[in-house]
C-alpha cells in the first residue's frame, strides 16, 4: 500500500477519535460542574441561630480576637494547644436540655463550659480521622448551667502537617442541634462504613475470582486495592501522644499505593499492555511505607502529605487519561462508567486540594474519600456487566456447541450409515465372488461332466456318481455358509455324516478319534470360505482313498497341540490302510495311469488349499497306507492367500 | 398295530412326493426291503390316503404342488400321534427341516441316500430312534446361545430343553458318535435316542394355539 493511500486512513481515524473524545469530554466537564453543585447543595446546613462564633483565642502566649472558622498553624506537638474562649447566653426559662455541637475541627478538641470539662473528642477513634469530618456533639450537664452569661472555653489539638481548624461552634437545646449532627454523622460516618464494608465484600469476590482465574491478574490487583482500602478504614488511628505501630501507620498512609493499583488494574481491564516504567508508579507509596517502617510519627505523616496525596492526584489523572482513551477506543458501557466515576472523584480531590490550601474559604469538609467509593460502585457495576456478559457469551458458545455438535453427529451418523452401507455392499461382493468361485471348482464342473457323461451315452453309473458328487458339493456350500461361531468341530461334524454316508456303499468303515472333548481349538476368525477349503482337503484325501489307494479304513484323527489357549494348533490327520502311491515327481508326465495323475492334480489341489487357509498339508505314503496331516495355522488369514 | 411277530411288510408307509422319479427311487429302496408302501403326489392325495388309513411311517416332501407338506405333518400329528413322521428334503437345509420338527416331524431323509441307508433310517424310525442330524443339532444348539438380535430363520423355542440335552446335541454337532457322547457325558449309550426323542418332542409347537400356528406359517411363507 502506498504512503498515499495511508495518509486519508490516518487522517479519518483521527477525526473519529476526535468525535468520539469531544463529547466525553464535554461530558466530563458537564459531570465536573454536576460535582461543584452538589457539593454546594449538599452541604449540611447548621443550625445557625445558635451558632458561637466570635472566640478570643490564645496561642503561643497571644491573645487575639477570631472569628470562627478559624485556622491555626501546624504543629507537632500536644502541649499548650491553642486556647479559645468564648461565651454564651442561657436563660434557665428554657426547660430545654443543652448541647454543644462542633460540625468539624481538625484535628482533636477538649470543650469545657464554665471550666468544666465535658467533651475529649480524643477518645473518639472515628473523630480522629482527618479525612472523615466527624462531627461531635455533647449534652451540657445542666447543674452546670448559670442563668444569663457562660463561659466555653475550647482547647484544639493539632497534629501535623495539616493546619488546625475549627468551624462556628453550636450551642443550643439539644433538639435544635441533634438534626444537623445526625445528618452528619451519617454523611460522614456512617455512609464512608457502609461503602468500606461494600469494598470489604467486593475485595472477597475478586480475590475468589483471582484464586479461579489466575491468568486474570486484574481481579487480583483490584482485590489487593481494595483490600487496603479496607485495611485504612477499620484499622483504628492512632490518637496522639500514643504512638502506632509502624505497620499500623504505614498501613493508614497506604493510599498512594491503593490509588496506583487502581491505575494497573485501569491499564490490565482494558487490555493494554503494563508500561515498562510504569512500576515508577509505586515509587512514592513504596517510600512512604519504607520511612514509615524506619522512621517514627510524623515523618510518615508529612511524607504522606506531601508525596502521597500529589501520587493519589497523578493516578487520578493517569486514570482519567486510560478510561478517556478506552471510550474513544472501545465506546463501550464500562469504560463510559469507570471515566465518569474517575471525574467524579477526580473533583473531589481538587476540591479537597482547594480546601487543603484555603483557597475554598470557611469550609475543610474533604470528600475524596467518600467519592472514591463512588468509583467502586462504577468498578463492582462494571466488572458485574463483564461478568454478565461473558456468561451470555458462554451460554450462546454453549448454545452453538449443542447445535454444532449435533450437526456434526448428524453428519457422521449418515456417513456411517453409507460406509456401513458400502462395506456391506462390498462384503456381499466378496462373498458372492467365493461363492462363484466354490460353485465353479465344485457343483459346476461335476454338472458340466453328467452333460458330458450323458452326451457320450455313458451307462448310469458315473453320471449317477458325478450327480452326487454335486449334491455333495452343493450341500457342503450351503453348509458352510452357515454360522458355525468359530467352532470348526460343527463343520466336521456335518462331514463326518456325509462321508461316512459316502464311505457305507464302498464298505470303508470311518474311524473317528477327538482326543480332547473340545476337540479343536476355537477360530473366531474363521470365515466360511476357509471351512470350504479345509472340507474340500478332507473330502479330497477320501475320495483318494477310495477311488486309488483301495482301503478298507480311513481313520479320522483330530487333536490339539501346544498347552497354552493362545498357541495351540488344530490337528487334522487322516490315514488309511491302502495300497499307497507314488507321490508324484515335478515333471514326471510319462503317460502314466489316469488315476495316478488325477492323484497328482488332487495332491496339489490339496497343498494349494491348505496355503490360501495358512495351513501346513503333509502327505506321507507307503505300500501299507497313506496318511494325510493338516495341520491349522494358530491365526486363519484375513485374505485369500493366493489372491494377491 | 404294533405287530412286532409278523413280517416288516405290517409297517405301512405313506410317501408323498410330486416329483415322480424321486418318488419311484423311494418307493423302491422301501418295498426292497419289504415295507408296505402307499404314494401321493399331492396334498390331496395325501389327505385321501390319510383318511383310509392311518400309516405307521409318514414320508412327506414339503413343496407340494397344492400345498405344503408342514399342514400335512400337523394334521398328522394331531389325528395320529403314533404315526412317526420324516421330512423328505434334496439339501436336508436347517430352514425346512426345523420347519417340519416343530409342528412333530422327527427328523428328515435326503432324496439322494442310498437305498440301504433309506432302509435303515425308516427302521430305526420305527424302533424309537429318532435321527438327528449334526446340521440339524448345530442348528437347534445356536439357538440356545443368547443372542442380542433374534437369528435369521425359522423361529425355534428351545427354552425347555435341559442342559443336558444341549450338552447331547453339542456333541452330535460336532460330530461325535453316541457311544462317545454318552461317555464323555457319563450316560447310559442306550439312553441317548430317548433324549433326543425328548428334544424333538420339546421343540414341537403345540399346535392348539392358533397364535403360535400363524407364526409358524408366517415363517414358512419365508422360504
Amino acid at each position: 500500500m502506498s504512503e498515499v493511500a495511508v495518509k486519508p486512513l490516518v487522517t479519518a481515524r483521527a477525526r473519529l477519535r476526535l468525535a468520539r473524545l469531544v463529547p466525553y469530554l464535554l461530558l466530563q466537564v458537564l459531570i465536573v460542574i454536576a460535582c461543584i453543585l452538589v457539593l454546594r447543595l449538599l452541604q449540611p446546613s447548621d443550625p445557625d441561630d445558635f451558632a458561637l462564633s466570635e472566640f478570643t483565642q490564645l496561642e503561643d502566649g497571644v491573645t487575639r480576637p477570631v472569628t470562627l472558622p478559624h485556622f491555626t498553624n501546624s504543629r507537632y506537638s500536644l502541649a499548650d494547644p491553642p486556647l479559645y474562649t468564648g461565651s454564651f447566653t442561657f436563660r434557665t426559662a428554657d426547660a430545654a436540655a443543652w448541647s454543644v455541637f462542633l460540625p468539624r475541627f481538625s484535628n482533636a478538641v477538649e470543650v469545657a463550659v464554665n471550666d468544666v470539662v465535658i467533651l475529649d473528642s480524643r477518645r473518639d477513634a472515628t473523630a480522629n480521622r482527618p479525612d472523615r469530618n466527624t462531627p461531635e456533639i455533647a449534652p451540657i450537664p445542666s447543674a452546670l448551667l448559670r442563668d444569663g452569661a457562660n463561659t466555653f472555653t475550647l482547647r484544639l489539638f493539632v497534629w501535623g502537617p495539616l493546619k488546625g481548624f475549627l468551624d462556628t461552634v453550636y450551642v443550643g437545646p439539644d433538639e435544635s442541634l441533634r438534626g444537623a449532627y445526625e445528618t452528619r454523622m451519617l454523611l460522614f460516618v456512617t455512609l464512608p462504613v457502609v461503602f468500606s464494608a461494600w469494598q470489604s465484600i467486593l475485595a472477597v469476590i475478586l480475590a475468589i475470582m483471582w484464586l479461579m482465574r489466575r491468568h486474570e491478574p486484574v481481579y487480583g490487583v483490584l482485590a489487593i486495592a481494595m483490600v487496603l482500602g479496607v485495611i485504612q478504614a477499620f484499622l483504628p488511628p492512632p490518637v496522639p501522644p500514643a504512638h502506632p505501630s509502624r505497620l499500623a501507620a504505614v498501613l493508614l498512609a497506604s493510599a498512594p499505593i491503593e490509588s496506583a493499583l487502581i491505575v494497573v488494574f485501569a491499564v490490565l481491564f482494558f487490555g493494554w499492555r503494563w508500561p515498562r516504567y510504569g512500576t515508577l508508579l509505586f515509587a512514592p507509596g513504596l517510600s512512604v511505607f519504607a520511612v514509615g517502617l524506619v522512621a517514627g510519627q510524623p515523618l510518615p505523616r508529612i511524607l504522606f502529605l506531601l508525596l502521597g496525596i500529589p501520587t493519589v492526584g497523578i493516578c487520578l489523572l493517569l486514570m482519567a487519561g486510560v478510561t478517556a482513551t478506552a471510550v474513544v477506543r472501545r465506546q463501550d458501557a464500562a469504560s463510559l462508567t469507570l471515566g465518569c466515576a474517575v471525574t467524579i472523584v477526580l473533583a473531589c480531590w481538587g476540591h479537597d486540594m482547594l480546601s487543603v490550601f484555603e483557597i475554598l474559604p470557611n469550609e475543610r469538609t474533604f470528600v475524596s474519600r467518600l467519592s472514591y467509593s463512588a468509583m467502586l460502585v462504577a468498578i463492582g457495576a462494571g466488572l458485574t456487566w463483564r461478568f454478565a456478559r461473558a456468561l451470555n457469551q458462554v451460554d450462546s458458545f454453549a448454545g452453538q456447541l449443542i447445535a454444532r455438535v449435533r450437526e456434526a453427529e448428524d453428519r457422521l451418523k449418515a456417513s456411517f450409515a453409507r460406509e456401513e452401507e458400502r462395506a456391506r455392499a462390498a462384503a456381499l461382493a466378496n462373498e458372492r465372488t467365493r461363492l462363484m468361485r466354490d460353485l465353479h471348482d465344485g457343483l459346476g464342473g461335476q454338472l458340466v461332466s453328467i452333460v458330458a457323461l450323458s452326451e457320450r451315452g455313458a451307462d448310469g453309473r458315473p453320471i449317477a456318481d458325478a450327480a452326487r458328487a454335486a449334491l455333495k458339493d452343493l450341500r457342503l456350500v450351503i453348509d458352510s455358509m452357515d454360522d458355525i461361531g468359530g467352532d470348526l468341530m460343527l463343520a466336521l461334524g456335518s462331514w463326518r455324516e456325509r462321508a461316512a454316508a459316502q464311505l457305507r456303499p464302498h464298505d470303508i468303515a470311518l474311524d473317528w478319534h477327538v482326543t480332547t472333548p473340545q476337540g479343536l481349538p476355537l477360530h473366531p476368525e474363521l470365515r466360511p470360505w476357509h471351512v470350504i477349503q479345509i472340507v474340500r482337503i478332507l473330502d479330497e484325501a477320501v475320495t483318494n482313498a477310495v477311488k486309488h489307494a483301495k482301503a478298507r479304513r480311513i481313520t479320522v484323527t483330530i487333536e490339539m497341540l501346544g498347552g497354552a489357549p493362545q498357541d495351540q494348533r488344530g490337528v487334522i490327520s487322516i490315514a488309511d490302510d491302502g495300497q499307497g502311491f507314488a507321490l508324484p515327481i515335478d515333471g514326471a508326465g510319462n503317460g502314466e495311469a489316469t488315476g495316478a495323475s488325477q492323484t497328482a492334480r488332487g495332491l496339489r489341489n490339496m497343498k494349494s488349499r491348505a496355503g490360501r487357509c495358512g495351513a501346513t498339508l503333509e502327505l506321507d505314503s507307503s505300500p501299507s497306507g497313506t496318511s494325510v496331516r493338516l495341520q491349522l495355522p494358530q491365526r486363519f488369514p484375513d485374505s485369500d492367500a493366493a489372491e494377491g | 398295530m404294533t405287530e412286532r411277530d409278523g413280517a416288516p411288510a405290517a409297517i405301512t408307509i405313506l410317501l408323498v412326493e410330486d416329483d415322480a422319479p424321486t418318488c419311484w427311487r423311494l418307493q423302491d429302496a422301501l418295498v426292497k426291503a419289504e415295507y408296505e408302501v402307499r404314494t401321493a403326489g399331492t396334498l390331496g392325495e395325501a389327505r385321501q390316503a390319510l383318511n383310509a388309513r392311518a400309516p405307521r411311517v409318514l414320508l412327506t416332501d414339503l413343496r407340494l404342488p397344492d400345498g405344503h407338506g408342514i399342514e400335512l405333518i400337523r394334521e398328522t400329528r394331531r389325528r395320529f400321534p403314533d404315526t412317526e413322521i420324516m421330512v423328505i428334503s434334496a439339501l436336508g437345509d436347517e430352514e425346512s427341516v426345523i420347519s417340519a420338527i416343530t409342528v412333530g416331524a422327527t427328523g428328515y431323509l435326503l432324496k439322494d441316500a442310498f437305498p440301504t441307508d433309506i432302509a435303515t433310517t425308516v427302521r430305526e424310525l420305527v424302533a424309537g430312534h429318532s435321527p438327528i442330524s449334526a446340521s440339524i443339532a448345530r442348528f437347534i444348539v445356536r439357538r440356545t446361545q443368547t443372542t442380542a438380535e433374534p437369528p435369521p430363520g425359522p423361529a425355534l423355542n428351545t427354552a425347555r430343553l435341559t442342559p443336558r440335552e444341549i450338552d447331547i446335541l453339542w456333541g452330535i454337532a460336532k460330530g461325535f458318535s453316541y457311544a462317545e457322547i454318552a461317555s464323555h457325558l457319563g450316560l447310559s449309550r442306550q439312553t441317548v435316542p430317548g433324549h433326543i426323542k425328548n428334544i424333538y418332542r420339546k421343540l414341537e409347537v403345540h399346535t392348539r394355539s392358533e397364535a403360535v400356528f400363524e407364526a409358524v406359517q408366517q415363517g414358512l411363507i419365508k422360504l
